[in-house]
């Protein structure tokens, strides 16, 4: 068994004019929560889909637990769980429905989808609101949703698309609590997301991303100290530093 | 197997969607029933008085079958038919008193009795066409396989007994009927009852409205990424389409039920002598709309675009094919339009079999038309559709 659970190798994707992403190669270790941090635009969000075998690369290579997603993309979504950057749930349907459909299509066999549901909205903090419709939920609750969502394929690499846009702080924190505790079973994690503290907190490895290029690669510390002591630098500093930009422009 | 459960599971979700949205029932179920009723008591109200053509039958026999289907269709109050000599009925067309008539020929008794082939004539003055239209209609329902085909059958059996029906009674009425009309076009024989006209057409009208309003339910998932999840999650494309033509075909079986059932209980609508047949047309409907749905969601790009392409092709084709007021009383030209719209050829289709007694076997063409518009349809949908903005 290899160190890397995903290899991703100069990933190109071209939108029009737009060059998304343009040559970005990195690892994910096991059991490693890896960060992607960036401005809105940089493309994180096309990073993810083209891991996630949704959206086809212009040109570049994925292996995900030893199997290439342009070659098996089946055996490859049999591996990982993808928490989108929009609330991809049915808004109608009640959490629980949510969940036991979208475990269902993974596979889960009808108990054993239900089971998987209570288990996963235990995680997320809330079993007690199962039966109540997706609709009714407050902006974090639905974000915790559609993490509990992600986790129903029971995944080995988990894609979590900037998790926490807009929400409050005690779902921020259920969130965080929860990634800790999968990456303590076994997952390993992509995290993205454009806010300093965030990553510092989560990640053990941090790429910066902007305009479509990985601009720097490392554990938060190291980013830090390429400009100063690390406990008096902030990440904002660095993407300064890194970019001439503050990282909210 | 795999894609068949997928197919099941997402056709299944998608109906308690639908379910949970009173007003997608609202406007799927309640909106035709509305206009239904409406439209129905408006129409009766007027249609005795004024709207009645008069039918001027006439025959050249001097005794036999044809007195009798003559007195029994002028004793029907409701048809209003008037008899006159054959050759007063000429001199009538002739001096413009009448627009025209339909006669029963000389050898029209004998004829039926003896197996032989025997036809009707329709008399009508040239500039009449809703006439004429009416004449025809009325009599390729005497000689279809219709309800007066069947007082044919009841008037021989009462002057000559049983034995004298055509050695094969039951093929009577077939298609290759001994009695035939020349003239192939259908005019309307007045529809006693006005939501035998305004059933079928709303139904057709809703049954595509509703399946075209799910391309923006579809777009909506495309959207907001609940495909690429499932896509990501290991749905396959092929089970995404044909999940989403089954949840759209569950909706139409459920608008058939309620519509057809609120016809034959509220309206008392008549399914004319082929019900099957009726039921059959109507379902075609429902697989041709649903595959129109999932279509346009593969063509369009947006939510927004989703719904405004379904709300304008539903409210175009519905009076384009008919659904608004019967295409046997619109100009030729009119008629030829409703034949690149799936809902002229289910009305006409409805109409043929609800209102001028035809058989399954006189609307297969109709039947294959809906089917084509379904398949080419469907066969688009396969071809466009994505699961995600961008992707495959
Ligand atoms: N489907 C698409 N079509 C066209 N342009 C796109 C599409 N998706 C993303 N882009 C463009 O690619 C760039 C990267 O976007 P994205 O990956 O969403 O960034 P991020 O997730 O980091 O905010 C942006 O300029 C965005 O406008
Ligand atoms: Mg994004």
């Amino acid at each position: 068994m290899t160190e890397e659970f995903l290899v991703a190798k100069d990933l190109r994707k071209r939108f029009g004019d737009v060059p998304a992403v343009d040559g970005v190669s990195f690892t994910i270790r096991r059991q490693e929560i890896f960060g992607l941090l960036g401005p809105n635009g940089a493309g994180k969000t096309t990073i993810i889909r083209m891991l996630s075998t949704t959206l086809e690369p212009d040109a570049g290579g994925i292996e995900i637990g030893g199997r290439s997603v342009a070659e098996d993309s089946v055996g490859v979504r049999a591996l990982i769980g993808v928490c989108p950057q929009e609330l991809a749930l049915y808004p109608e349907l009640s959490a629980r429905d949510n969940l036991v459909f979208f475990g269902r299509m993974a596979g889960l066999g009808s108990r054993q989808a239900k089971e998987a549901a209570a288990e996963n909205l235990e995680l997320v903090g809330l079993l007690d609101r199962a039966k109540d419709a997706v609709r009714k939920f407050s902006g974090g609750m639905k974000r915790r949703v559609n993490l509990a969502a992600a986790l129903m394929s029971r995944p080995h690499l988990l894609f979590l698309d900037e998790p926490t846009v807009g929400i409050d702080p005690q779902s921020r924190n259920h969130i965080f609590e929860t990634i800790l505790r999968l990456r303590s079973e076994g997952m390993s994690v992509l995290y993205t997301t454009h806010y300093m503290e965030e990553a510092d907190r989560l990640c053990s490895r941090i790429g910066v991303i902007d305009h479509g290029r990985l601009i720097s690669l490392g554990t938060p510390a190291e980013l830090k100290s390429a400009i100063g002591p690390p406990d008096e630098v902030t990440l904002e500093q660095v993407f300064l530093n890194l970019t001439g930009r503050n990282l909210r422009d | 197997m795999l894609v068949l459960r997928q197919t099941l599971l997402i056709a299944a979700k998608d109906t308690k969607v639908f379910l949970k949205d009173p007003f997608g029932v609202a406007f799927a179920l309640l909106f035709p029933l509305m206009f239904i009723l409406g439209f129905s008591l408006a129409l009766r109200n007027i249609a005795p008085e004024d709207e009645q053509l008069a039918i001027t039958v006439a025959t050249r026999e001097q005794e036999g079958l044809s007195h009798r289907i003559i007195n029994l269709l002028t004793e029907d109050e409701l048809l209003g038919a008037v008899v006159m000599p054959y050759d007063a009925a000429v001199r009538a067309v002739e001096e413009e008193e009448i627009g025209g008539f339909v006669a029963f020929p000389a050898d029209f008794t004998s004829g039926l009795t003896e197996g032989r082939p025997t036809k009707l004539e329709v008399v009508a003055r040239a500039g009449d066409p809703e006439l004429e239209a009416a004449l025809m209609g009325f009599a390729r329902s005497v000689a279809s396989s219709s309800s007066n085909t069947r007082i044919a059958l009841a008037a021989i059996a009462q002057i000559a007994g049983p034995a004298a029906l055509p050695r094969d009674a039951a093929s009577f009425g077939r298609g290759g009927s001994l009695l035939s009309f020349e003239t192939e076009q259908v005019g309307p024989v007045e529809a006693f009852n006005a939501a035998n006209f305004t059933v079928p057409g709303y139904l057709t009208m809703y049954v595509f409205f509703a399946a075209a309003m799910g391309a923006r339910a579809i777009m909506r998932e495309r959207v907001n990424y609940t495909l690429e999840r499932l896509m990501s999650n290991g749905a396959r494309r092929e089970s995404v389409v044909a999940g989403k033509y089954l949840g759209a075909l569950y909706l139409g079986a459920i608008q058939l039920a309620v519509l057809w059932g609120a016809g034959l209980l509220a309206f008392g609508i008549h399914l004319g002598v082929s019900p099957a047949a009726v039921i059959v047309v109507s379902a075609l409907m429902v697989l041709t709309s649903a595959a129109f749905g999932v279509m346009l969601a593969s063509l369009v790009h947006t939510e927004a675009s989703a719904s405004s392409a379904a709300v304008l092709a539903s409210l175009l084709l519905a009076p384009i094919g008919g659904c608004w007021w019967p295409l046997f009383i619109t100009p030729e030209w009119m008629q030829s339009l409703a034949k690149l719209t799936p809902h002229g050829w289910a009305n006409t289709a409805f109409n043929k079999l609800m209102l001028f007694g035809a058989e399954g076997g006189d609307v297969l063409v109709e039947m294959a038309a809906l089917a084509a518009f379904g398949l080419a349809f469907l066969v688009v949908a396969l071809v466009r559709f994505r699961l995600s903005p961008g992707g495959p």
